[in-house]
């Protein structure tokens, strides 16, 4: 398990920075800046710019999204906001809108 | 688990917190945390945060004010300054605490607390004029009727030590009409009390 979870009734406005496992059940508005993997699970909303490791969205995400790795949108999620990763994918049923910059 | 909320070590959170559950506060803190459940603050949490909560538990360091609807329990290693209101608080050995600690109902005690603390210096300055107002009163009357003795009991130096004590607790205000008057005859307190034109009498006498 993550050692940091943001719970599914819980909501931050602010700015969090983490150098550890990230998931997000909960809401988040403003800024996210981790170094290591971040999860935002199914009925979670960010609403932040998300800097990243290995990015996983289940949830809604609202806002551009910066990863080192890789970024998986499950089915489910959703994305309105740029996303630049070394890869990504999107699943069948992943609603997503805006651009996909991939360092080629 | 559902409605579990863990800050780990490596996080640091700047802003508001604030819903529904239990949290965990294992990282960094800053800003303003508002649960409606249990909050934990781990010996390596740092709070930079005003704190509401049913329930708050400290282990770790907090600077802000901690309010629960239930109770504060700050364990040993809590690190606590800041104001603490809860109906219950309990302060463990080893727990270290500095502001405003009270119990009673969340939402009362704060403007309890307010009002207490208004009341307090009001009351305070008012009390001690009204003292000192009565003390001149009550030691004026002993220093009046001893000067007419005192010109025979000058002799015994015992009379004047006595007498000192009593001229300092009489404030300003009896001494500051005849203030001069002390300051020139060296056994202050028998002089304040003679009546004008008593010296010239005794001088009369005198001669």
């Amino acid at each position: 398990m993550a050692s940091t979870v943001i719970g599914a009734g819980i909501t931050i406005e602010g700015e969090i920075s983490a150098d550890e496992e990230l998931v997000v059940q909960g809401t988040v508005r403003g800024k996210v800046d981790a170094r290591e993997g971040v999860t935002i699970e199914a009925g979670a909303t960010v609403e932040a710019d998300i800097t990243a490791g290995p990015l996983t969205v289940a949830g809604s995400v609202i806002g551009n999204i910066s990863s080192t790795d890789r970024v998986d949108l499950q089915a489910g999620g959703r994305v309105i906001g740029n996303v630049k990763a070394t890869r990504i994918t999107i699943a069948d049923g992943a609603q997503f809108k805006g651009n996909v910059d991939m360092d080629v | 688990m559902a409605l579990l909320t863990v800050i780990g070590r490596g996080v640091r959170v700047r802003g508001r917190i604030q819903g529904e559950g239990d949290l965990t506060i294992e990282g960094h803190v800053e800003g303003e945390i508002s649960v409606s459940g249990a909050l934990t603050v781990d010996p390596a949490g740092l709070v930079g945060a005003n704190i509401n909560a049913r329930v708050i538990v400290v282990r770790g360091a907090v600077r802000g004010d901690l309010t629960a609807d239930d109770v504060v329990r700050l364990e040993e290693g809590a690190r606590v300054v800041g104001d603490v209101h809860a109906p219950r608080i309990a302060i463990a050995k080893g727990a270290l605490v500095r502001g405003l600690v009270q119990t009673g109902a969340a939402g009362t005690t704060a403007s309890r607390g307010k009002t207490q603390e208004k009341a307090v210096p009001a009351a305070r300055p008012a009390s001690p004029p009204a003292s000192a107002a009565r003390r001149p009163v009550a030691a004026a009357p002993p220093v009046a009727p001893k000067p007419a003795a005192a010109p025979a009991a000058r002799p015994a130096p015992s009379a004047a030590p006595q007498t000192k004590p009593a001229a300092r607790l009489a404030p300003p205000s009896v001494l500051a009409g005849t203030a001069p008057a002390t300051a020139k005859t060296p056994p202050p307190p028998v002089v304040p009390a003679l009546k004008k034109g008593a010296k010239a009498a005794l001088k009369k006498k005198a001669t």
